[in-house]
């Protein structure tokens, strides 16, 4: 599988046209042709493409992500030390951690409000409640993420300035104290957590509502109300568990999601995250990091989905039960 | 029932409350508004100064790098052997001294005594010949190898004593050497330049070091006490990577950066629309290097025809495209050079909007629409072609009134814009293009042989439209050759007149810079000299009640 994904993602950018040599920075007069043929034997693009896959799988073999041409040679997955003891962080080792961070957080903001707000939606449908959930969440599916973000830069940045605008860190983040350093970063992250929350909402209330809907009118439910159970247990013991279900693969499908993160937020909120550097990449033609970002995100997607599905297995007694079937 | 989801919508407020009063408890204080930011301030050192730029370096070597990222933080902390001052002249920089021979054939300089790096080594010509020996080294793939390429001997005869000596006499040597960084030889032999980890910690000369580098967030520069060239007022330059230019705009609106760079409308729209940014912001244009042409691929009919060419010069309207895409904030030009420097020549008019005498020329060489189509026709093929441009939008744009021009006059003009690599390998690369809208950036030399000269035309070369003209092709071999200046100013005006008169591209714009900088920081010369802006950014300083003060170490 990894193997097939890798064929066709290097065939793809190698068919892109162009390569590291013609960004923008190489048309000036003042450079040669013949440095950019250096350039290119230095890192084996004069060679036939399915020559460079197998370079590039031999190094695969050994977990070698190899180093990226546009950025002074820096690896692209892990961190290497040179013989002087010198350490150059992977570019993916840097940018993965701090998109999944966000992204997790946004994840799980989405999700404390969404569940609330979907169930109020079911319980009071199509009641004043129902109405402007509803209508909230239009408005937020509707709005453009970048335009939200800048709006809200302008008005709580700017304006007012009680955030910081872009950036993950403040210019004296390394003097601060722990208590501070911690402030200091929740509040840089709080735009470009929080705006990404508010427009993915729509969807998952959508889904619980829905779900809390069909749940609600089962049988089980009303037997449940029959027999006397108080509207609480109802709802928070017998409902919305069953409800929920759904939701496992929402958040497994949004696992490549997780891991890719935005180029757009990414570059209005100045974050160094995988979906600016994958973007650059693209654009440099920056070919071991694309693979890089491809090779190691398919990767994780599937253990994602594996996850979910194990997830499902423990959340759904007769999934179990058809697993142990065969 | 509604107890419990009321109280769920409870929690939920109360953490988002407690979120941003956390938050903003942490926010920095800005100076107080009622500062007066335009009274007169005595020069004093100290200060920090934010700017942002939209793209990290890939590395501080910038024969390596080679992008704009990276130099504007090399210039810095390296100095060259020779350095332009305000009027782009020449003069020394880590050299006290330089003397050409009789033949033109060779170039001594001599270095200002008792420098040093700023890790206190001593700088020697034995730096200076390594700088030289990596930038040509076959290991090393440094883009402007070339001209250092035709050095045939480099020597040190002494500690102080750096000479070169070229085959025949190359006029745009002194520019190349006031190109090249010079790089510590101590702590780089041995080492490859393409990965070395110097790329991130670099020890130069200049007037300040890097102190610490923050992965995509910001570079801190302060200032080096062994710095070549006496101090610098400002302490520290932090510069911010910030990729999104609106965002850059916030942070400015919001006093987080001192320094940004501005596209026409936030110079002459948005700013001059809000008084409270007026009044704490100093707006400064400058002329670049660089100007927008839009160049035909002579090798396709009918641009071979010199008429065609001029026909189409005539019937673009080039004030209407400084008006419209640059807001007025661009002149127009008639040869390849700054206007206002030695090398342009002031004879020279820009064609006028004349679409007049463009159908009559157009007319003359054969074109005339014959079935009444509005197209113009020849042979009874219609005049129409593709103008392809990079996904720029001042050249989006720009072709969009060149468009509406040439329809008047019966021309059909299709427009695509594509991303810059891909336009480069499949439309400049391969010559299949008819038209092209871009720019070209130069450098303050005023020899264009690899643009203009007929040898210059294989793949990957920039004399991609074709151009082949013999006297073209001797006043460029010419002026390479003349190292008096005023001579060889004589040849690139002739050059020019050539130029202009056949027509090979049409020069649209020439831009401004522009710039705002914050007025806390004094010092800057406006207007700005050939130079621009930054010839003196040494001598900028921020008086101690202007400055910041969140920025405390």
């Amino acid at each position: 599988m990894l193997i097939g994904i890798s064929l066709i993602s290097f065939l793809i950018m190698h068919l892109a046209p162009g390569d590291v040599t013609s960004n923008e920075a190489a048309f000036n007069p003042k450079t040669s042709e013949e440095s950019r043929q250096k350039l290119r034997e230095m890192y084996n693009l004069d060679k036939p493409i399915i020559v460079q896959y197998g370079l590039w799988l031999k190094r695969m073999a050994t977990m070698d992500f190899g180093k990226s041409f546009a950025s002074h040679q820096k690896p692209v997955f892990w961190q290497t030390t040179d013989k002087d003891g010198n350490v150059t962080k992977g570019l993916i080792q840097e940018a993965l951690p701090i998109t999944l961070m966000i992204n997790l957080l946004g994840l799980a903001i989405t999700l404390i409000l969404a569940i609330p707000l979907g169930i109020i939606a079911a319980r009071r449908y199509l009641g004043w409640q129902d109405r402007s959930i509803t209508l909230f969440n239009f408005l937020g599916f509707s709005i453009p993420g970048f335009w939200l973000s800048l709006l809200l830069m302008y008005w709580l940045g700017v304006v007012n300035n009680w955030f910081p605008i872009s950036g993950l860190h403040s210019l004296n983040y390394e003097s601060l104290d722990t208590w501070s350093k911690i402030k200091d970063s929740l509040s840089h992250l709080f735009l470009p957590v929080i705006i990404p929350s508010i427009t993915g909402l729509a969807g998952i209330t959508l889904f619980v509502k829905n779900g809390m809907l069909d749940v609600l009118h089962q049988d089980y439910i009303t037997t449940a109300r029959a027999k006397g159970l108080n509207e609480r247990k109802v709802i928070y013991t017998h409902a919305l568990r069953n409800a929920l279900l759904p939701l496992i693969t929402i958040i497994g499908l949004s696992i490549p999601g997780l891991i890719g993160g935005s180029v757009i937020a990414e570059t209005i909120f100045a974050i160094p995250g995988m979906g600016k550097l994958f973007y650059d990449a693209v654009l440099m033609r920056d070919f071991p990091v694309v693979m890089g970002i491809l090779t190691i995100g398919s990767a994780l997607t599937l253990i994602g989905n594996l996850l979910a599905d194990v997830m499902y297995a423990w959340a759904d007694p007769r999934v179990r039960r058809g697993v142990a079937k065969g | 029932m509604t107890n419990l989801t009321s109280s769920f919508i409870k929690l939920a407020s109360i953490t988002f409350v407690s979120i941003l009063l956390l938050a903003c408890e942490s926010s920095t204080d800005a100076p107080s508004s009622n500062l007066d930011y335009s009274k007169n301030y005595p020069v004093e050192s100290g200060g920090t100064l934010v700017s942002a730029m939209t793209a990290e370096p890939s590395g501080l070597i910038s024969m390596i790098a080679g992008e704009s990222a990276s130099s504007e933080i090399t210039a810095n902390i390296f100095n060259s052997l020779l350095k332009y001052d305000k009027n782009l002249e020449l003069e020394g920089d880590l050299v006290k001294s330089w003397e050409i021979s009789a033949d033109q054939k060779t170039i001594n300089f001599k270095l200002r005594p008792n420098l040093k790096w700023a890790d206190n080594k001593p700088i020697t010509s034995a730096d200076v010949l390594f700088t030289w020996q990596a930038v040509t080294d076959e290991k090393t793939a440094s883009p402007y190898a070339s001209d250092f390429q035709l050095v045939k001997k480099a020597e040190t005869p002494d500690a102080l004593t750096f000479s070169v000596t070229y085959d025949q006499a190359y006029a745009p040597a002194l520019d190349s050497w006031a190109g090249l960084q010079i790089l510590p030889k101590h702590l780089l032999e041995g080492q490859d330049l393409h990965t070395t980890a110097f790329a991130r910690k670099p020890v130069g000369s200049h007037y300040y070091k890097l102190d610490s580098w923050t992965h995509s967030e910001h570079l801190k520069l302060s200032r080096n006490a062994n710095s070549v060239l006496g101090q610098a007022r400002i302490d520290q330059l932090i510069t911010r990577i910030i990729p999104d230019n609106s965002a850059q705009f916030l942070e400015l609106m919001a006093d987080n950066i001192d320094l940004m760079g501005l596209d026409p409308i936030k110079y002459s729209r948005i700013i001059p629309a809000r008084p409270e940014l007026l009044q704490k912001l100093a707006l400064y244009k400058e002329l670049g290097n660089s100007y927008t042409y839009m160049g035909f691929n002579l090798k396709h009919k009918p641009f071979d025809d010199v008429r065609v060419r001029r026909a189409i010069n005539y019937a673009i309207d080039k004030q209407e495209i400084i008006d419209g895409v640059y807001l007025g904030l661009g002149i127009n030009i008639a040869s390849p050079y700054k206007p206002g420097t030695r090398w342009s020549n002031p004879a020279l008019t820009p064609y006028p909007y004349n679409p007049a005498k463009a159908r009559a020329l157009l007319k003359e060489s054969g074109f005339e629409d014959n079935n009444g189509d509005g197209i113009l026709e020849r042979d009874g093929k219609p005049f129409a072609f593709e103008i392809v441009t990079n996904q720029n939008k001042e050249r989006e744009k720009s072709a969009v009134l060149i468009q509406r021009r040439l329809k008047e006059v019966g021309i059909d003009v299709k427009i695509r814009a594509i991303e810059w690599a891909s336009f480069i390998s499949r439309f400049i690369k391969t010559g299949d293009f008819d038209v092209v809208v871009l720019g070209w950036g130069l450098g303050l030399d005023p020899d264009q042989y690899n643009i203009w000269h007929s040898s210059q035309q294989a793949p990957g070369q920039f004399n991609f439209i074709g151009y082949n003209n013999p006297t073209v092709d001797k006043l460029l071999e010419q002026g390479r050759l003349e190292l008096n200046s005023d001579k060889r100013m004589k040849i690139y005006h002739e050059f020019a007149r050539v130029l202009l008169e056949d027509s090979p591209i049409i020069y649209l714009s020439a831009g401004y810079g522009l710039t705002a900088i914050h007025k806390r920081v004094k010092g800057i010369d406006n207007p700005a000299p050939p130079a621009g802006i930054g010839h003196n950014s040494q001598d900028w300083y921020i008086p101690q009640p202007l400055r910041r003060n969140e920025i405390s170490q």
